[in-house]
């Protein structure tokens, strides 16, 4: 059963072109996520952990291989498509907020609607729900520039839910911040993706979030190998 | 989208502020020109531009020329004439001002009185065939002092004509035109004659001239306007300086679009990786563009309008409202027709940019 699984990759592969030189990146690449778990991946940088999330998250086309969201194969969806997956089935975070700067913080969870054409009282109410749980109704008409980091990477948590995907992908969410922000953050994502059902992966450099996931892959030679808990 | 446009350009008011300065300078300066172009072909021409006439009937040799034509009394008979097809003569001269020591330069035209080519008179009384060597003149000729009663001697053939009333408006290359009936037209002619048949609507009888006369042609009255001396090289050069202007227009605000689009490729780069279409980013920076083009035509117009009114009478200048909107529409096309090359780099922004970059 595909459908059970919100994103599931099968046998992908991805080659880059390197002068005369083809490097692969992933190679026959297989996972499956389920509802409510999150999990890490960790490894060297360069060993293709954000080609994964790439391809994961509709943003990248794999040379050979299917992802499934939901149930569809997106392989063959033209970029409309592609883009309306991203629209409604994915939220990210990425290692910077990439918040749109000249909207402020409420706004820029409302444009994410609006674009969706999802723009309701309800969706309003819910976007200040969000911006509550990731403490910052406060700052709600703040502006990106206006904010801290973390501030800002708490309001891009709260954009990646606001149009309740089922799939979460999140790129070194922790890089921009110091440890102790980086804790509460991971913090932060964890408890919503355990309360909103999600599937989440994130892609991550910092040892210290490790214990916050359930199940934790390495990135070596082009795919994926489950650690055990006890090495952690 | 549209409030996302606008709260773009609220968020960014001095890049978006520029642009609208741009737009606003040259839709201004080509407002201008055209208001000065106008009012120097008014100015020129007003004389022929505003007579109501389809038609003039012109000497061959003339090439176009309304004051190089010369048609022979005698081959057409006053027979010929009706309501609708007057005879006209044209010379330029310079007349002596009475008790003074100017001389003016003027267009005589010579006309039958009560016919079409009779302009009103706003001053004093209009010209009567029963009476000779009385004249009508454009009243751009009191501010040189010149009063209905006074008399003016004729240069050339030294014949002395009384000023009895003034015109508005009537003009032929640059000079006041000064009316006169053919009676009086034939005492300064030694040897009078026709400068034209000027038909009011197009008939049958037009015919009947061009079998009379052997060597001329009807032609139209736009191309007699074309042929005034001046006229053509006046209105070209202005012409070249709008077009130039346009042409300038496309480049800069292209290029001033593209930079702005180079600099957001990585916002719609992070825009599309959270869903937006290319499509949508199209519009949005469309719509963008033309808020900022209506902004800015507007403005324009209503300087203007502003300039129009507070420039001194003597400027020739002239607000034809049906040029400046078609003028409107060519800079409203340039300045979407700038963006659109800058579509492409949306179209070529890739959402992969929101990944792996710190600030």
């Amino acid at each position: 059963m595909q459908s059970q699984y919100p994103l599931s990759l099968k046998s992908v592969t991805k080659m880059y072109e390197d002068g005369d030189k083809t490097a692969i990146i992933l190679k026959d690449l297989s996972f499956n996520i389920k509802n409510g778990e999150m999990i890490a991946i960790i490894g060297p940088s360069g060993s293709g952990k954000s080609t994964f999330l790439s391809i994961a998250g509709a943003l990248l086309t794999p040379d050979d291989g299917e992802v499934i969201v939901n149930g569809v194969t997106i392989n063959n969806c033209n970029e409309s498509d592609k883009a309306n997956v991203r629209l409604n089935q994915i939220g990210y975070i990425f290692q910077t907020s990439n918040l749109v700067p000249y909207l402020n913080v409420e706004e820029n969870l409302f444009f994410v609607l609006k674009m969706a054409k999802q723009w309701s009282v309800a969706s309003k109410e819910f976007c200040h729900l969000l911006l509550e749980k990731v403490g910052l109704l406060n700052r709600a008409k703040h502006y990106p520039y206006q904010l801290s980091g973390g501030e800002k990477q708490r309001a891009a948590i709260a954009r990646a839910f606001v149009n309740h995907p089922e799939i979460i992908l999140a790129d070194e969410p922790t890089a921009s911040l110091d440890s102790s922000r980086s804790l509460a953050v991971m913090e932060l994502i964890s408890n919503m993706v355990k309360q909103y059902n999600k599937a989440a992966i994130i892609v991550t450099h910092d040892e210290q979030i490790l214990p916050l996931c359930d199940r934790i892959f390495t990135m070596k030679d082009g795919n994926l190998v489950e650690k055990e808990r006890e090495f952690i | 989208m549209l409030s996302h446009s606008i709260k773009e350009m609220i968020f960014y008011k001095v890049r978006y502020l520029l642009i609208l300065f741009i737009l606003f300078f040259i839709a201004s300066l080509v407002f201008i020109i055209n208001g000065l172009a106008n009012g120097l072909s008014m100015d020129n021409a007003s004389s022929i531009k505003k007579m109501n006439a389809e038609s003039f009937f012109l000497d061959k040799d003339s090439e176009n020329r309304i004051d190089r034509s010369k048609l022979t009394m005698g081959e057409i008979s006053e027979d010929d004439f009706s309501a609708n097809m007057q005879p006209l003569g044209i010379s330029m001269t310079s007349m002596g001002i009475e008790k003074s020591d100017k001389d003016i330069e003027v267009t005589l035209m010579a006309i039958n009185s009560a016919s079409f080519l009779e302009p009103i008179a706003k001053e004093g009384k209009g010209l009567s065939n029963k009476k000779v060597n009385e004249v009508v003149l454009d009243d751009s000729l009191k501010q040189e002092g010149i009063k209905l009663g006074q008399k003016l001697r004729d240069e050339k053939s030294g014949v002395w004509l009384e000023v009895i009333g003034f015109t508005s408006n009537q003009t032929f290359s640059h000079t006041p035109v000064a009316f006169i009936t053919f009676d009086t037209w034939k005492e300064i002619n030694l040897e009078p004659f026709y400068s034209a048949i000027v038909v009011q609507n197009s008939s049958d009888s037009m015919e009947d001239i061009s079998n009379k006369v052997n060597d001329g042609g009807w032609i139209e009255k736009e191309f007699v306007v074309k042929g005034i001396p001046g006229y053509e090289a006046e209105q070209n050069s202005l012409f070249m300086m709008l077009a130039f202007l346009i042409v300038i227009a496309v480049f800069v605000l292209g290029a001033f679009f593209y930079i702005m689009t180079i600099q957001k490729t990585n916002q719609f780069g992070i825009l599309k990786a959270i869903g937006a279409k290319t499509a949508y980013l199209c519009k949005s920076t469309l719509l963008q563009v033309m808020i900022l083009t209506m902004i800015s035509l507007i403005a324009a117009v209503g300087f203007t309008w502003a300039i129009f009114l507070v420039l001194p009478e003597d400027i020739p200048f002239l607000f034809d409202p049906i040029q400046i909107a078609k003028f409107s529409g060519i800079i409203a096309i340039v300045s979407i027709f700038g963006s659109l090359l800058s579509t492409f780099n949306i179209i070529q922004a890739d959402p992969i940019q929101a990944m792996g970059r710190v600030e």
